[in-house]
């Protein structure tokens, strides 16, 4: 065997540990505590190291290291996102600072190399936690150094021996971790760090792995819940995705232009440009119109295009083996109306950029300015009503990377940024971009608010006050999330049982900012539940922001339930249309 | 030593019956409602005001009549060598700018218009500043001056309960018409000098009334000399709901210690753009002989 690698080594095994990654996601996926539909930890990880793996695939055999750790790095930190994306970017990148200035890598090499990595992932995390990918790290790292200084040479036993002891510490975790011995699992992320190992060492030990990169994996594609979805109208049928190969980069007006294009024509928009391409995914009625516009930007390549109501139709008939098709059946019938068929050419709306949804992008310079994650129109309408300047469409079902945040945070017109995440999976990457900002010597600044819910984001937007400077803006945003408590209700989408609650796949949940707030088979009964444990003598108003999956009667009629329910406060119910979450509460 | 008289109007929250009390005149403000002519203080109290807001009706305030102002500085003039005229300030209201013109030519250093930009209980500060200087001996272009010297050491900070009535009206500024939005907010406004303007929002009147006293804390730190110099005047108004103005002038004061904060209702003018409900707070800097 071998004592060293070069860096053409290391670019194969790095492949082959995110494509390891990659086929594992949905298990590691499994393995969340909370059994929310949510932003997954497999998906997350594997989305962060494919950024890289995209980057590190296009360079050529005999690359230096300099060059491959550059692209490994920065792939992962601008691919970042969710808690577990963001540390492995920070591992990734102190492994790199570690080994960049050598072209060959020894067992002591990649040791220190491992050191670098935990200490800088460590830094990252404000308040680390043991019993998560940290600590795992942190154990093959010990394990690394330790082989090393007993003077283990071969490469072989050494990665070996790394990825026996990891899955050591990963299989405690649940010691270190109560809710993860509660539901039974070991930590995600943790299996995530695991994976990435393991694909690298089968790698170099020869063993047969398929490192090709599935491009698609680097891309979000908001995946359909059947199992939640049965009894939803899909509004928009034709999942459609392509690749532009640009003629000239877009400007920033034509990114806008072309996105609000697409969010005219259907939603589930993602747009990811670069110089050269510009990758598109929508979900519309007419898959033409995204087609015929993307034209005027270059050629089109990798173009996918799915009816999901076959599919979901197909998936239901799987799945319900009484099968009710007359509903079906209606709801495809229905779809095929709300499908617009063009007899002649002349009919097709061409559409230009003046039907631009502004996504408002003030021109006016300012001193301050916002930006606010957050999933459903609704809510989006919230936030710019108060004044946010960008809104990322992400949250829940997608956490938005470190570049989309940055993205956003350059589009807009002010000296500093402040950026609301809305969740606690997306702080850290809205961290990591105002790390970037700072490395990138802008004149810009980002200020991260780290709220954690949505009414968290609406709280701090309230409290901003333009007239007074940024620090005492940052300081009485902060302080304000904090007088507000907040609920959010979905369905659980598997068993388990967290905080001593079992949990039924298909119950619904109330999830409070200190754990789970009620169970039951009724959202409402849920929903009153949770706000009984949230509001409390000094609750002056309660607000309800309901989802997509909510009508506004139910909603209204739900409102007066809780104004006699809490005579003394003010209920206030808003349209938020966020997916998966049926109510967001707040009492404050 | 030259007899000074001070004349202000209803807008300083001093009524004409008060004006008798103080030795001054208070020139009610008159309102259109519905088509009829009323004047604040004398044919309309703060309750039918405020049923008639309720109402729906239409109202429209506009400035003391020049003729009636001119008849009044006459009969004065017979009486006392000097007057002291503060009006509503300019930024609210074409009032000054009237009142100044007209004291141009014939009753050039006879009378002295005072444009210090207050409104309320800080005018009503004013006022009786005037008094008191006047009381000292001090003509009335020494009083003039003097006012006018502070005219920015002022602020006060409005509370609103609904944003309605200020849509309704147009003495906004833009940024505060901007403060629509979907959710119901209560506006924290501030009167600094010149106009009325958007300071921040908040979701629940706890919430308001703390930024509001957090504003006037900075506001007395930075700007009046700190708490402990005790340099300056607090004071609070509301619009038409008492127990709230009085609860919230315990809260200032249990916020604010050693202060006593005079409470006093809006006057109509403002009432009519911010509608009932408001709470505002107030903070002038003393006037120094």
């Amino acid at each position: 065997m071998s004592n060293t690698i070069n860096a053409t080594q290391v670019k194969k095994m790095f492949l082959a540990g995110a494509s390891n990654l990659n086929a594992k996601k949905e298990w590691i996926n499994e393995l969340n505590v909370f059994p929310v539909p949510d932003g997954d930890t497999g998906t997350n990880m594997t989305m962060t190291i494919m950024s890289a793996a995209k980057d590190v695939q296009n360079l050529s055999d005999d690359v230096d290291m300099a060059t491959l750790c550059k692209n490994i790095y920065s792939g992962a930190m601008r691919g970042a996102r969710g808690n577990s994306g963001v540390i492995l970017s920070q591992l990734l990148r102190g492994f790199t600072k570690g080994c960049r200035d050598y072209q060959e890598l020894d067992a002591q090499i990649i040791a220190a190399s491992f050191e670098k990595a935990v200490e800088t992932a460590y830094k990252a995390v404000m308040k680390p936690k043991e019993g998560t990918i940290l600590t795992v790290a942190k154990g093959a790292s010990e394990k690394a150094t330790e082989l090393a200084k007993e003077g283990v040479t071969d490469l072989g036993p050494f990665f070996e021996e790394i990825i026996n002891y990891a899955d050591e510490v990963l299989a405690k975790t649940p010691e270190m971790l109560p809710v993860l011995k509660q539901a039974g699992v070991v930590d995600s992320g943790g299996q995530g760090l695991v994976q990435v190992l393991k694909g690298a060492a089968d790698q170099f030990l020869g063993k047969e792995v398929d490192y090709s990169i599935d491009e698609a994996a680097a891309t979000p594609v908001s995946k359909v819940q059947v199992s939640a979805e049965a009894e939803v109208d899909i509004k928009f049928g034709y999942c459609t995705e392509f690749i532009v190969l640009l003629n000239k980069p877009l400007n920033v007006k034509q990114e806008i232009d072309f996105k609000a294009f697409l969010e005219s024509i259907g939603d589930s928009i993602v747009m990811v440009a670069d110089d050269e391409i510009c990758k598109v995914h929508v979900h519309s009625n007419d898959p033409g119109l995204a087609i015929q516009r993307a034209l005027m930007y270059g050629q089109l390549s990798n173009m996918k295009i799915d009816n999901m109501r076959m599919e979901h139709r197909e998936k239901l008939f799987h799945e319900q083996s009484n099968g009710e098709y007359a509903e079906i059946d209606a709801e495809i019938n229905g779809a095929a109306e709300a499908t617009p068929t063009y007899n002649r050419e002349d009919d097709i709306p061409l559409k230009n950029g003046s039907s631009s949804k502004e996504e408002e992008i003030p021109s006016e310079h300012k001193e301050m300015g916002f930006v606010a994650v957050c999933a459903g129109n609704g809510l989006a309408d919230i936030f710019r009503g108060l004044g946010v300047d960008y809104v990322i469409e992400g949250g829940q079902t997608m956490n938005p990377s470190t570049a989309d945040i940055f993205d956003a945070a350059m589009k807009v017109n002010a000296d500093t940024v402040f950026v609301l995440p809305n969740n606690k999976n997306i702080i850290l990457a809205a961290n990591q971009a105002q790390a970037m900002m700072e490395d990138n010597d802008e004149s810009k600044k980002i200020v991260v608010i780290p709220t954690k819910t949505v009414p968290q984001g609406i709280t701090a937007a309230i409290n901003f006050i333009p007239d007074v400077s940024v620090e005492d803006n940052e300081e009485a945003m902060k302080e304000a999330i904090s007088t507000v408590k907040t609920g959010e209700v979905t369905y659980a989408v598997r068993d388990t049982v967290i905080d001593d609650v079992t949990i039924k796949q298909g119950d619904y949940m109330g999830i409070g900012d200190s754990g789970i707030m009620g169970v039951g088979s009724d959202i409402e009964d849920v929903t009153e539940m949770m706000l009984e444990k949230i509001a409390d003598d000094s609750t002056e108003l309660i607000s309800l922001y309901y989802g997509s999956d909510i009508k506004e009667e139910e909603a209204n009629e739900f409102c007066d339930r809780i104004s006699s329910r809490f005579p003394t406060c003010d209920v206030e119910v808003q349209y938020g249309g966020q997916p998966i979450y049926y109510y967001i509460v707040s009492a404050e | 030593m030259s007899k000074v008289a001070i004349i202000t109007d209803t807008n300083s929250g001093l009524m004409p019956k008060d004006g008798e009390a103080l030795g001054i005149t208070v020139i009610p403000t008159p309102f259109m409602i519905d088509g009829v002519e009323y004047l604040e203080g004398v044919t309309l109290t703060q309750e039918e005001f405020f049923k008639k807001l309720a109402d729906g009706a239409d109202v429209s305030t506009s400035q003391p009549s020049p003729g009636a102002l001119l008849e009044l500085w006459d009969k004065l003039l017979k009486e006392y060598d000097e007057i002291v005229y503060i009006p509503l300030s300019s930024g609210l209201s074409s009032s000054c700018q009237t009142a100044t013109m007209l004291a141009m030519d014939d009753y050039e250093g006879k009378v002295f218009v005072v444009n210090n930009q207050r409104i309320s209980v800080t005018m009503r500060q004013s006022v009786l500043d005037a008094i008191e200087l006047r009381d000292k001996g001090m003509s009335g272009k020494e009083i003039k001056d003097k006012l006018e010297a502070v005219k920015f050491e002022s602020s006060i900070y409005i509370m609103l309960d609904t944003l309605y009535y200020l849509k309704k009206g147009g003495r906004i500024t833009p940024a505060a018409a901007a403060l629509g939005t979907l959710l119901k907010l209560k506006p924290v406004l501030q009167i600094q000098g010149e106009k009325l303007d958007a300071f921040a929002k908040a979701r629940t009147a706890n919430q308001g009334k703390n930024i509001m006293i957090n504003a006037m804390l900075a506001d007395i730190e930075n700007r009046y000399g700190g708490l402990d110099a005790k340099d300056f005047h607090l004071a609070g108004a509301y619009s038409y709901d008492l127990d709230k103005a009085m609860e919230f002038k315990s809260e200032v004061e249990a916020a604010i210690p050693g202060c006593e904060m005079h409470m006093d209702p809006l006057s109509l003018v403002v009432s009519c753009h911010i509608g009932p409900g408001a709470l505002a707070i107030a903070c002038s800097k003393k006037i120094h002989v």
